[in-house]
């Protein structure tokens, strides 16, 4: 699992089992009620506290994370380009761009493109038809990153794969009765070996 | 004489809510347990418990389970509030029996389009998708789909602006609004359930606004073959689709605040802390909803930049005023625990954990890995079933055994209570672990390199069978007091 995915889990389990035990806690104290007594204003003491800690967790949160946002800022380049364009059901993947249904059928059904392992790599994501989602999964199942493939507009998502292998693009939005079936493959290489094929290509 | 006509008056519009109260809460019962079957069946489908079911079938019935519980929640909230409401303030039963009408209408073109069309594209029917299924379902089943959206439309836009109408008329709206008490002022004395039903109200409108747009764009193009812009379409969903499940909640809210002191014999009443929570909730959910586009990354940076910050502060005034407040109420106090109260009650713990999961999922950097995977689900789940579904539920049982005077069964309520939270709970634990794990969501199959999606499925099973038997007994005890109060 990604660090930051990791974390976002702990502090869940943390903040479920707090909250829980806040409730038993508080349900349990209904049990032996005070007699005469209205506690509603020494609990209401705490208030303030608790507002200024919650504030303090957010803005850690916003300052943490936000730095962290996965979109592409305007002087970032990559260090190779792959398009991709999701059709009805499969992610077609190319070196040059997929402009028509004949070249996104042939792609679809071709070999994987092959990109460099500890690299930028650019993938610029569109659509044919219907919305799909674009993610890129390794063969353990952890997810890298995602973006939505649209009609109409390209969104151009940095992935850098640490380790070559086969990598799978799922779909992650709804696009049909075989939106569950509807992949992508990509390889990685090795920096080396990659070089090497484009030259032997060459 | 006056006062006689007066309290006449007073008896006879009761009569009339609790009538209502009563039919709206009948259509529950048939619809609620139909509609959560459905969500059964698909944790069965995902679990491969039945390997030849047709995926297209799976996503009529995604659909129409989506589409169901939101609106179905929405009008008995709805319901409920106008019931509470009467003691204050006099909505038109007419209104809502038109929007009775209208809804029945509605829901019954939702259910041809789903079952009959087999539209499957989702409750959120994602431009263009509705007309480019790849010719699974035809486009008279898009057609009604949309003709039965516009329906429930009109007859809910009606019932929100006769609310509105029915506050206006005792109060202004800077009043409803409670801004005198941010200028210092507390007369005149607002009860809360005015303020978060005003709030509610103008933001159904807004909702409502969005969806009109949405539909006129998709006749545009199906008449004239125009298309629409993409993204401006996903905007004008996820906009009225997030303000309709956020003032769902809120209505469950607004139960909460006039049920509760009930219970606990504590009045809950408007401050300057509570009028500043309701009005900053009116502002920032107009922004929250851009946390369901993080994934668009042609959308401006500074709309996703806003969405996280609306995300992550609209959860302060829940949390420090709403649920701050519920506990303070009823720390070491004689609390009248029924199935009612307790479901109540509980709501709002459904309510905190979900708004943590929800808080992290709207971190944009979080939602790069967790966007569209069980989390999301895990977390709507968390405040919608045990959130305000259980407060909704709550509220027809307190009704129920108002008007019936049958006693509470503390042992079996108490059962009950344990089973939902246990089955329900234990439900979205497997969301959850699914969400972490990165299985998507809304898949009616998994992949064999995607395999934990399916153990997950057959694990919650389980629990969801628990779930189910919590609910029926929360029926039985439930109906058994309504059919009483006829």
């Amino acid at each position: 699992m990604a660090p930051i995915n990791a974390v976002a889990v702990a502090i869940f389990i943390f903040f479920a089992l707090l909250i829980f035990g806040v409730y038993a806690f508080f349900i349990s104290s209904t049990r032996k009620p005070a007699v005469g007594e209205d506690y509603y204003k020494s609990v209401a003491k705490l208030r303030a506290p608790f507002f200024v800690i919650l504030l303090l967790l957010l803005i850690a949160g916003l300052v943490l994370t936000l730095p962290k946002i996965p979109y592409p800022s305007k002087g970032k380049f990559p260090d190779a380009v792959v398009y991709v364009a999701g059709k009805q059901f499969n992610f077609a993947l190319d070196t040059q761009p997929i402009e028509s249904e004949e070249r996104w059928k042939e792609r679809a059904e071709a070999e994987p493109v092959q990109v460099p392992a500890g690299k930028w790599i650019e993938f610029r994501v569109t659509s044919l038809d219907v919305n799909h989602g674009f993610s890129l999964y390794d063969e353990n199942g952890k997810l890298l990153g995602q973006t939505q493939a649209m009609p109409g507009y390209v969104n151009r998502l940095f992935i850098k794969f640490d380790k070559p292998g086969f990598y799978t693009a799922y779909c992650m939005e709804l696009c049909g009765n075989s939106h569950h079936a509807m992949k992508g493959v990509i390889e990685v290489v090795e920096e080396g070996t990659f070089g090497a094929k484009i030259l032997n290509q060459q | 004489m006056a006062e006689i006509a007066i309290k006449a008056e007073a008896v006879e519009i009761e009569a009339k809510v609790k009538k209502l109260t009563l039919v709206w809460t009948g259509l529950t019962f048939i619809l609620f347990p139909i509609l959560g079957l459905l969500g059964f069946l698909m944790r069965l489908v995902q679990g491969n418990v039945f390997p030849m079911f047709p995926p297209e079938w799976f996503y009529s019935i995604l659909t129409l389970h989506g589409v169901g519980m939101v609106g179905l929640w929405f009008v008995e909230g709805m319901i409920a509030v106008i019931y509470l409401l009467s003691k204050y303030v006099k909505p038109s039963a007419g209104v809502s029996w038109f929007s009775f009408t209208f809804t029945l209408i509605g829901v019954a073109l939702i259910i041809i389009s789903t079952i009959a069309g087999k539209f499957g594209a989702g409750w959120y029917f994602l431009y263009p998708l509705p007309y480019k299924s790849a010719e699974i379902w035809p486009n008279w089943a898009t057609d009604l789909y949309l003709i039965g959206l516009g329906v429930l439309g009109i007859a809910w836009t009606v019932w929100v602006i006769d609310v509105l109408r029915a506050i206006a008329k005792k109060y202004t709206l800077n009043q409803a609004l409670a801004w005198h008490y941010l200028a210092g002022k507390t007369e005149p004395e607002l009860p809360p359930i005015i303020l978060i039903v005003t709030v509610t109200c103008i933001g159904a409108i807004t909702g409502f606004l969005a969806a009109v747009a949405l539909l006129l764009l998709f006749l545009f193009d199906r008449v004239s073959g125009t298309p629409a812009d993409p993204l401006l379409m996903k905007n004008l969903v996820f906009y009225f689709g997030h303000v309709l499940v956020n003032i769902t909640m809120y209505l469950g809210v607004a139960i909460l605040y006039e049920t509760l002191p009930q219970y606990t014999q504590k009045p809950w009443k408007t401050n300057k802390l509570v009028a500043f929570a309701w009005n900053t909730v009116l502002f920032l959910v107009l922004f929250a909803y851009f946390h369901h586009l993080y994934m668009d990354f042609v959308q401006p940076k500074a709309f996703q930049i806003i969405g996280q910050f609306a995300s992550y502060f609209i959860s302060v005034p829940a949390a420090v005023v709403t649920i701050f407040s519920a506990l303070a109420m009823i720390y070491k106090t004689k609390v009248n625990w029924t199935l009612g109260s307790s479901l109540i009650f509980l709501g709002t713990m459904g309510w905190a954990v979900g708004g943590v999961a929800a808080v992290i999922d709207s971190s944009i950097a979080v939602n790069f890995r967790f966007h569209n995977t069980l989390w999301v689900p895990a977390h709507f789940h968390t405040y919608f079933l045990m959130g305000v579904v259980l407060m909704i539920l709550g509220f027809i049982y307190h009704f129920s055994q108002l008007h019936s005077n049958i006693p509470d069964n503390s042992k079996l309520a108490k059962f009950t209570v344990w089973l939902i939270l246990i089955g329900g709970y234990g439900f979205l634990s497997m969301f959850y672990t699914g969400g972490a794990l990165f299985v998507p969501r809304r898949y009616a199959l998994y992949p064999p390199a995607l395999s934990s999606g399916t153990t997950l499925a057959q694990i919650s099973i389980v629990f969801v069978s628990i779930l189910t038997i919590g609910f029926l007994l929360y029926l039985i005890q439930t109906i058994r007091r309504w059919a009483r109060s006829f």
